[in-house]
């Protein structure tokens, strides 16, 4: 029986295989880690859906996979061929609801025009494919893989129809190379090739995968929105001396009180009281959507690169439970064990550099959201209050916004309405999900 | 003498070698042929698929003369004139090679009659009656086909020990055959002499007579043979070969015990061995697999650059209509035509009677490959056409992909089996789905039907016989 890539979620359907978990021979159970796949925003563990021995492994670091490509043939024991007895109906029922995903999946979501080019091999090769003699003839003099078609006719069968769409989908890809990329810069120069070992020693690293996922994001955020972002401190004082007060009862639950908890706290008040920032815009209806419920993502800053894991309905969670959640996500984002459904759904972002040090800094808003805050180190400043000059713990904040729906005047009212929350956060709210 | 130069060398006339051969002339090619024989053909038109086809039908009419007794009609015992038979098979055969003959010389297909040896990557010599003929070529392509196996216990030199090609000659019925080894071969010809009137024995050292097809499809061969064979012993192996006056004394095992018997004739049919030896391969960089078959790439490429192989000599499945698409293959790379040669579906066909016919994946394969897969069993006894024949002992069975329907594999057991296989062999190769076999109209009544019935079965709803509702 073999082992396939399933379908990790929309948008998702490749990847390259990081590492490897299992080897030739080796007994594994269904759910059991194969591989890691660095894909569209993640790295995500892929578990096996049979047990068995591991009979051969079809993929090796490195591979670009798609949805549906076999990674691994398991038999059922050691000797291999006994499985040769099992009967033919059984493994039928067993592939059935590993069908079902990929028809739930919308079909929208493909993110780049040149995606179905690499859509899933469905066959090992061109003599594995559903495709008239003539046709394989054809596809193996003109060197196309015809496993990375999909046939249209009956049973996927490739038609000539097939094979004309495709080559006519490679010539538009060459012709264009990355044009898709953000409509303002669609008549980007080719890049410049430059040699910087005129000038010294270098060295060079291939950029992976989930870097140039990042590098192409960020271009299409930077590109798509209008940013501008509202600076402003916030005071600690308050949570500060909650944090002290309840640092140890948090412990005993197995949670680590922190400041991002506090603030993906408080920030839910300001965002009931301000929905446009919960908002996203639906470009093709021109309509602004408003959700109802805070699904909200937290950058976090790992080896490969940034990922942003979401934790979902903030407004429904105690702190307790958010910090707990907190600290998950973040450990499974640095363990590249994130789902890809975990990177999916969010509302609004936090990105926090407080433990790393900085101040003010301007974070790009995260599509389809329309707002980001961008949280620096906390330190102690001279502020005035009560017209004395006093030393207090400050929070250097950047809200950056998507301009085309959010004014300046409502991003002043939110700022305002955030500070006001963290600066009083309400002790209720931290001894809440401790007494349950 | 100066050598002949040429742009392509064939060695070996066999089907291999001359579609080979007229191919790259029809392509505008220079070519040599040649051939050790007197006449071009090969095994395959001298001694192999003709012959005993040829023989295999003429047993056909004395077997369905016996078998019409039961409807009312009855035929005398018939008389067999061997040298009159053997003149008719020699007659096809003549007619057969002589057409190929005519073929290469309307094609300017030079035609050397000679024994080749290879000089170099681009050189080889012929010992032809003549004497010597040097050839230089650019591109050689051998197919050099196999001879029978005759393993060095039963080598006694006495011709009442024979392979294929002796019991081809039909000198005379023997009472008493033996044939060891229940391949093909040795059931082809074990069903003509059984016709013929011998009392025939077959030994097979396996559990079961032609390995490789389906059990199911086995079984009513198994049973033709049971009933007209005097015994079919399994799991059996002759240890030793004597002479005995006009008989052979044949030694074997059995069910854990010796025996001891004579046999008026013993046919040796245990397999086939390439014709690899003496070619002076030794002087190119072609190599060989420990069998002694040519070790070949999907295009025909040997290790040698410029020397191809195609056939039985290149190895895997012994047949001729591989041998004829890898002569194509071979041409096609040669003139640049092919980057990469594709996988394609060789049907098999024994001429037993019944005939037993498969192509692409078997049921066992899939199973021992862990391919899914559902099995759709059309049975021969629900067939007008197969009853008309007298013949409802026949069975239509397709191998379908699971998940999409396609038909990976086809078998079918039953008369005319050989020619059905053709349009599952077009199936497989076309990707063609269940559906597509049901939904094409099949004419009535004829055994064709039963493929697409097979197909009607698989989604529950064949009209001549009750199968299961599928499972959607
Ligand atoms: C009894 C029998 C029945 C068969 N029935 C069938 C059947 O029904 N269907 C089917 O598909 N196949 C059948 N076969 C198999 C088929 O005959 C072979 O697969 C086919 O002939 C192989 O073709 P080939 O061109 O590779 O070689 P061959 O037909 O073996 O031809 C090789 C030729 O090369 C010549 N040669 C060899 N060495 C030299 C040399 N040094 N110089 C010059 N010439 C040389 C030989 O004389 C021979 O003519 C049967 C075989 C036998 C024995």
């Amino acid at each position: 029986m073999d082992v396939k890539l399933p379908n990790l979620g929309e948008g998702a359907d490749s990847g390259t295989v990081v590492s490897l978990f299992v080897k030739e021979g080796d007994r594994i159970e269904k759910d059991q880690p194969l591989m890691e796949l660095e894909n569209e925003k993640a790295v995500a563990t892929i578990p096996s859906t049979a047990s068995g021995v591991v009979a051969k492994i079809h993929v090796k670091s490195g591979d670009k996979i798609s949805v549906g490509a076999r990674i691994i043939t398991v038999t059922e024991s050691a000797g291999g061929s006994t499985s040769a007895a099992a009967p033919a109906s059984a493994p039928r029922e067993e592939k059935r609801p590993a069908a079902k995903p990929r028809a739930a999946q919308p079909v929208m979501e493909l993110p780049e025009d040149d995606e179905p080019i690499e859509a899933a091999p469905v066959a090992e090769s061109n003599g594995d494919v559903a495709a008239s003699p003539s046709i394989r003839r054809m596809a193996n003099d003109l060197g196309i893989d015809l496993t990375r078609i999909r046939g249209s006719a009956r049973g996927g069968r490739i038609v000539l129809d097939d094979v004309k769409n495709y080559i006519q989908k490679l010539t538009r890809a060459a012709q264009a190379p990355k044009a898709a990329v953000g409509a303002p810069t669609a008549e980007k120069p080719a890049p410049e090739k430059i040699d910087f070992s005129k000038w010294g020693e270098i060295s060079k690293k291939p950029m992976t995968s989930l870097r140039k996922i990042i590098s192409r994001r960020m271009v299409e955020n930077w590109n798509a929105i209008p940013h501008v972002t509202q600076f402003d401190d916030v005071d600690l004082t308050t949570i500060l001396e909650l944090r002290k007060k309840y640092l140890a009862d948090y412990e005993k639950q197995g949670a680590r009180l922190t400041v991002t908890s506090f603030v993906l706290k408080g920030v839910i008040a300001a965002l009931k009281k301000h929905p446009i920032f919960n908002a996203s815009i639906d470009e093709a209806a021109e309509e602004i959507v408003f959700k109802e419920y805070f699904h909200l993502g937290i950058a976090v800053d790992t080896e490969a690169g940034l990922i942003v894991p979401v934790i979902r309905d903030i407004d429904k969670k105690s702190l307790l439970q958010i910090s707990k959640d907190l600290d998950e996500l973040a450990k499974k984002a640095r363990d590249r064990k994130v789902s890809p459904d975990e990177l999916k759904g969010g509302t609004f972002t936090i990105s926090n550099q407080g433990g790393i040090g900085g101040a003010h800094f301007t974070p790009i808003v995260n599509k389809p959201e329309v707002a980001i805050l961008g949280l620096g180190k906390g330190a102690m400043k001279a502020v005035v209050r009560n017209k004395a000059i006093e030393a207090r713990m400050m929070l250097p904040i950047g809200l950056s916004y998507d301009h085309r729906i959010i004014d300046g005047g409502e991003a002043a009212r939110f700022t305002v309405d955030l500070l006001q929350a963290l600066e009083n956060f309400n002790e209720a709210d931290v001894k809440n999900g401790l007494s349950a | 003498m100066e050598p002949i130069k040429t742009e392509i060398v064939v060695v070996g006339g066999g089907p291999g070698g001359y579609t080979a051969a007229f191919y790259a002339a029809d392509l505008g090619k220079k070519v040599i042929l040649i051939e050790r024989d007197k006449r071009l053909g090969g095994v395959c038109l001298n001694r192999g698929c003709i012959p005993s086809k040829a023989l295999l039908n003429a047993a056909h009419t004395i077997s369905a003369a016996r078998e019409s007794a039961h409807r009312g009609i009855v035929f005398e015992a018939p008389k067999i004139d061997t040298n009159q038979l053997r003149a008719w098979k020699e007659s096809i055969v003549a007619k057969l090679c002589g057409g190929i003959g005519m073929l290469a010389q309307k094609r300017n297909v030079h035609v050397i009659h000679g024994r080749a040896h290879f000089e170099g990557s681009n050189s080889l010599r012929v010992e032809t009656e003549q004497g010597q003929q040097f050839v230089n070529y650019e591109h050689a392509i051998i197919a050099t086909g196999s001879k029978p196996a005759m393993p060095k216990a039963f080598d006694l030199g006495n011709p009442r020990i024979m392979t294929s090609t002796e019991a081809l000659e039909t000198e005379d019925i023997p009472e008493n055959l033996l044939i060891v080894g229940g391949g093909y071969i040795g059931m082809e010809l074990g069903t003509v002499y059984a016709t013929l009137g011998s009392k025939v024995v077959m030994v097979e050292a396996l559990d079961s007579i032609l390995l490789g097809a389906d059990a199911d499809l086995v079984r009513p061969v198994m049973a033709y043979a049971k009933k007209n064979f005097k015994e079919v012993r399994l799991k059996s192996k002759v240890l030793k070969m004597s002479t005995s006056g006009k008989q052979i004394k044949v030694e074997s095992e059995f069910e854990g015990q010796k025996k001891e018997e004579l046999y008026d004739r013993v046919l040796v049919a245990v397999g086939r061995v390439p014709n690899g030896d003496n070619l002076g391969l030794e002087s190119t960089k072609v190599q060989k697999d420990e069998k002694g078959f040519i070790k070949v790439d999907s295009n025909q490429r040997t290790s040698d650059p410029s020397i191809y192989a195609i056939g039985d000599i290149a190895g895997g499945i012994l047949l001729a209509h591989k041998a004829f698409r890898e002569g194509r293959i071979a041409v096609d790379t040669i003139m640049g035509e092919i980057g990469t040669a594709d996988k394609y579906v060789i049907p098999a066909v024994v001429f037993t009677d019944p005939e037993l016919a498969w192509c692409g994946l078997t049921e066992a394969q899939a199973k021992a490959e862990g391919v899914d897969i559902e099995v759709a069993k059309f049975p021969w006894g629900a067939s007008g056409r197969a009853l008309t024949l007298d013949r409802p002992d026949g069975l239509t069975k397709l191998i379908i992909c699971a998940k999409t329907e396609r038909i990976l594999g086809v078998g079918i057991v039953g008369v005319g089996a050989g020619e059905l296989i053709a349009e599952g062999a077009l199936a497989v190769e076309m990707g063609v789905t269940a559906k597509d076999l049901s939904l094409t109209v099949h004419p009535h009544p004829t055994l064709s039907e039963t493929v697409m019935e097979a197909a009607e079965v698989f989604y529950g709803h064949a009209t001549h016989t009750l199968s299961k509702k599928r499972a959607e």
